[in-house]
């Protein structure tokens, strides 16, 4: 290599060279953590949003990307914009990255100003401070399901305002219950009966979508919840019980093991292609159901622990929020929900996209076009927000739980070790 | 010795034969059969190992949910082009848009990467090491903190929604990577050659132009190709830098048949087939370009 | 500038200038990149370890308050029961993808490279698996490892003496080989193509005097192409390891981490803390970790380069 000659003539050493890169891209970066990490620039006027005039221009972001409810959210959409002479400015991305998005118009000062989120993720973005408390902009939310206004209810005021919600009921395929002359389950006891019964060659009686993500957790809080499960106490009896009797479908063959890998789409698959009898799901499906014209289905509320109780279902949907983008911007985006959140936007977007109208008598207007979603409309009214009286620490407890799910289906560990190791890794 | 003649490039030549026996004239008929042999082993090679892809083509044509039986179809026996048809009709400019932005990032890429890769296997600059170091460091920097670090100069800079700035973002994927690969493809290029070069009083310019590059012609071109498949199937800085108010990439297009409850894996499956067709026809392209070696008669024997 | 020496001879003086000359040259061709670099990586290397340091939270990125919380998030990642599995699946993940990535890639590129009808076509339709996006190869790869109605578990029926299906993505350690499995597979065209081009660069002469010497095809292989594949071989194995400690999509998309956290790796679960829980800080703590540990497998690399040689 280098003869000692050469080494006269080398004018810098590897370490000063590492020092200059060093010294670089700290000067960057403090150059641009001085620019970035601006304050909220709205936040000063959140209560002078109803005496600013509206933009006349507002950036909207949302989770419909498929073209099914991307198009009818559009047309909602495009009324409102009509409406309210307010011209919108849409993007749409999967919901994962939606939030991330969010965060990082966040940091950047660039949040749009109207987004439709998970209604599970208001009250934590509520709780960054970067939304908006809808109270001020005065909308009328009477009649309005109670679980959808807790969900975006953050120490006593509102940041949110749904246009559609959804939950969870049972799906049943007719023919082969008829076929095994089965009346369709109402009870625990009923449904495991129902499940072994139906269970024969390829197909399983049950079906449930148990997959490492939220929709895991999601998809048990019927059981959890309906046998009086408590979030902050997963360890308690009833949590337990709730498990072991999931479990025990596996156990006993009634349910694919293969539901641990399942989104709630896959499970809806498995229904239509006749390899489940029965399934816990949403309303979402039922367009597709019906398209491929293979099942003739029932739905009824979710079996209780005993007769006569009623279920206590998760609540779902989307909720609009107006974040802190500034007082005429923030008075567009108002008007924008306000105007889709009226009678008739919400009945279109409701049955355009197979959802639950959230204030009660657009409900009822909705059943009697759409009858097929009257068991849920039904339930709905009393399901429970998933984030009641947690906010930002739901997450962990629901990663915990779905954890704990996989864990005790799969047989890697009892369902009472699981919710142990669940409590303890929540803290 | 053996590294030398090494480096003398040979087009055309096959390298290595696993049953060519000593005998220096094999019979002509006896010879085109082997290759046939070759090329039906290669074959069989290809679809054991295209069988997944296989399997999504079949998906494509079939009504979904087809493929959801114990003993599932090896045939699209029920056809159906609705996938494909709503595919065209609403992919075909974003498939253009993913092309250009591709392209994009393989000419900036290039442009930074190759004079670099020069520097670190030939000259002697001091910090060669760390440098390198750096290169490889920084790329396992996680994509979504560079996706919202990216985001917020971006924002700032007015780049988001714009084509030079998705280009930008995709060339932090490939510049280390095609710095690290022609650095090591460009160490063996004989010193000897250089020298000669410059005495024959060819500038460093000079030497990089007419003897570097043609020499590195298979490494750059093997660069040229990750850097455009990695600007090809980028997802992450697509959805961060853009808004879908401007253009969308082919990636983020494929979102329009997935939502959050729904997937209509026809959509997805044809789009997929759909998007990968122009990227084929460039990997041809680009093996030709590969399978024939370096210029060869540099080096005298 | 004048050399130190004065009274040196014409041709140091000469070697000098020539060595100032290549320095210039050298930095005026690395600076265009090393600015790039630095400019795109140094904010977001500087971030990430920063936020290493913090109790980041999504609050912080809309205030920009992030408690500096020391080694806290590097203690609640190492102590957690999840760390060591983490790290035991990600090692095992790693090195079964990169050793059969390699060798089927090595052997495909060994294969292909000599030339018969349609070798070119064919081998660039190897590349596909590498071409398709990551959310359509874990889809396929999904279905063809259920459990019931998987086309994998189908095939292997068919052979005789099989006769219950593989709970591939359902019980711990078969996920784990099902999502190596997976990542072979779209990792073999990415070998494939770099050692094809290595091999490309080697001389058919070397082999024809060999051969006329009476070496048989292996030791061709293990005296001859081997070592000179050397430096491609390294760069090769660096990268992939790079590569494959990110692997994040695949297996997010086979099992997401599951079941019960039986495929998590540190990147996955990176990705877990920071936007499923929301705790940024832990999940940049795992990432730096990985950072460190790609360093470590970058200066392994350079050290054998200058073992071999290579770095002159």
């Amino acid at each position: 290599m280098t003869t000692g000659t050469h080494r006269i003539t080398r004018t810098s050493t590897p370490p000063r060279k590492l020092m200059a890169l060093g010294a670089g891209i700290l000067g960057t970066s403090l150059a641009l953590s001085a620019c970035s990490g601006t304050t909220a620039p709205g936040a000063s006027s959140a209560g002078a949003a109803a005496s600013v005039a509206p933009a006349s221009s507002i950036t909207e972001i949302d989770y419909f990307t498929d073209a099914t409810s991307s198009d009818a959210f559009k047309k909602v959409l495009d009324t409102c914009s009509a409406q309210t002479g307010v011209t919108i400015q849409r993007q749409s991305l999967p919901l994962k990255e939606l939030l991330p998005k969010v965060l990082q118009g966040a940091s950047s000062g660039t949040m749009p100003d109207l987004a439709f989120v998970d209604n599970v993720n208001v009250q934590q973005l509520a709780e960054t401070g970067a939304l908006t408390p809808v109270d001020d902009y005065g909308f009328d939310l009477s009649g309005y399901v109670k679980g959808i206004v807790d969900a975006t209810t953050l120490d006593g005021k509102n940041y949110g305002v749904s246009p559609a919600i959804n939950t969870l009921a049972l799906f049943y395929n007719k023919k082969m219950f008829a076929d095994a002359g089965l009346t369709p389950p109402t009870t625990w006891d009923e449904l495991k009966k129902d499940a072994a019964a139906l269970t024969s060659g390829s197909r399983y009686g049950f079906a449930v979508s148990a997959p490492a993500s939220e929709e895991g957790t999601w998809q048990f809080l019927p059981f959890f919840w309906s046998n009086g499960g408590d979030l902050t106490k997963l360890t308690d009896a009833p949590s337990v019980e709730a498990l072991t009797y999931l479990t025990s479908f596996v156990k006993d063959g009634s349910m694919s093991q293969s539901v641990v890998n399942w989104a709630q789409a896959d499970v809806a698959d498995q229904f239509i292609a006749g390899n489940a009898a029965m399934m816990i799901n949403g309303p979402w499906n039922i367009s597709k159901i019906d398209k491929s014209g293979k099942v003739e289905y029932g739905i009824i509320p979710i079996p209780t622990p005993k007769a006569g109780q009623d279920p206590v279902v998760p609540l779902g949907g989307e909720v609009g929020v107006i974040p802190a983008t500034g007082g005429a911007t923030q008075a567009a985006a108002a008007e924008v929900l306000k105007c889709m959140t009226a009678d008739a936007q919400m009945l279109e977007w409701a049955q355009g996209n197979t959802r639950i109208a959230p204030r009660g008598s657009t409900a009822t207007e909705e059943i009697k076009a759409l009858p097929v979603l009257a068991p849920f409309a039904t339930t709905v009214k009393t399901a429970r927000a998933r984030t009641t009286g947690l906010g930002a620490k739901y997450p962990v407890i629901s990663q915990a739980l779905w954890t704990a799910i996989q864990s005790a289906l799969t047989g890697a560990q009892s369902p009472e070790a699981a919710l142990q190791a669940a409590q303890q890794s929540v803290g | 010795m053996t590294r030398v003649m090494a480096r003398s490039g040979r087009a055309q030549v096959p390298t290595l034969t696993a049953q060519e026996t000593a005998s220096p004239a094999p019979h002509r008929g006896s010879g085109e059969r082997r290759a046939w042999v070759h090329t039906a082993i290669g074959v069989v090679i290809l679809a054991v190992l295209l069988f997944p892809l296989y399997w999504m083509i079949n998906a494509s044509f079939q009504a979904s949910g087809a493929l959801l039986k114990p003993e599932p179809s090896y045939f699209p026996t029920s056809f159906t082009l609705d996938g494909y048809r709503s595919t065209f009709a609403t992919q075909g400019g974003n498939v253009v848009t993913s092309l250009v932005v591709s392209l994009g990032t393989v000419v900036i890429t290039l442009l930074l990467a190759t004079p670099a890769a020069y520097a670190l296997a030939k000259l002697r600059v001091p910090g060669r090491t760390s440098l390198m170091l750096v290169v490889i460091t920084v790329q396992m920097i996680p994509g979504i903190v560079m996706a919202n670090a990216l985001y917020i100069v971006f924002a700032r800079l007015g780049l988001i929604d714009n084509y030079l700035g998705l280009m930008l973002a995709d060339a932090t994927t490939a510049v280390p990577f095609a710095i690290l690969i022609m650095r090591a493809f460009m160490q063996d290029i004989p010193q000897e050659i250089m020298e000669a070069a410059r005495i024959d009083g060819a500038g460093e310019l000079g030497v990089f132009r007419s003897i570097i590059l043609p020499m590195s012609r298979n490494s750059i071109i093997t660069a040229g190709l990750f850097a455009f498949l990695h600007g090809w199937s980028d997802f992450l800085f697509a959805v961060t830098l853009t808004t879908g108010s401007a253009f969308t990439p082919v990636t983020v297009g494929i979102y329009r048949f997935m939502g959050a409850q729904t997937a209509d894996w026809n959509g997805v499956m044809a789009t997929a087939t759909v998007a990968s067709i122009p990227a084929v026809f460039l990997l041809i392209l680009a093996q030709k370009y590969i399978a024939a070696g370096i210029t060869g008669g540099a080096v005298k024997e | 500038m004048a050399t130190i020496d004065r009274t040196g001879v014409r041709g140091r003086d000469m070697r000098s200038r020539t060595h100032r000359r290549e320095y210039l040259v050298g930095l005026a061709f690395g600076v265009p990149a090393a600015v790039y670099v630095v400019a795109f990586f140094g904010y977001p290397l500087f971030y990430n370890v920063l936020m290493g340091f913090q109790n980041y939270t999504p609050r912080s990125f809309y205030t920009g308050e992030a408690p500096f919380v020391g080694l806290a998030n590097y203690q609640t990642v190492i102590s957690s029961p999840t760390f060591w599995p983490a790290v035991w699946h990600t090692a095992v993940f790693t090195v079964g993808s990169i050793v059969f990535q390699f060798a089927i890639g090595l052997g495909l590129a060994l294969y292909f490279a000599r030339r018969f009808p349609l070798s070119g076509l064919l081998r660039a339709m190897l590349l596909l698996p590498w071409l398709l996006p990551l959310i359509v190869s874990s889809a396929i790869w999904r279905w063809m490892y259920d459990k019931d109605y998987g086309v994998v578990n189908a095939l292997l029926k068919l052979v005789p003496g099989v006769h219950a299906g593989v709970p591939w993505l359902t019980q711990g350690r078969w996920a784990l080989v099902a999502i190596i499995i997976a990542n072979i597979w779209i990792g073999i065209p990415f070998n494939m193509v770099i050692l094809h081009g290595g091999l490309q660069g080697i001389s058919a002469d070397i082999y024809e005097a060999a051969k006329l010497d009476g070496a048989g095809s292996w030791q061709r292989f293990r005296y001859m192409t081997w070592p000179l594949l050397k430096p491609v071989t390294l760069v090769v194995l660096m990268l992939g390891l790079v590569y494959t400690i990110k692997v994040f999509d695949v297996i997010m998309g086979l099992t997401g981490g599951g079941p019960a956290n039986q495929t998590q790796t540190l990147t996955t679960w990176s990705y877990q803390y920071s936007f499923q829980l929301f705790k940024f800080g832990p999940g940049a703590a795992v990432s730096n970790l990985l950072i460190v540990a790609a360093t470590l497998g970058g200066l392994l690399y350079l050290r054998s380069l200058r073992r071999s040689g290579g770095a002159r």
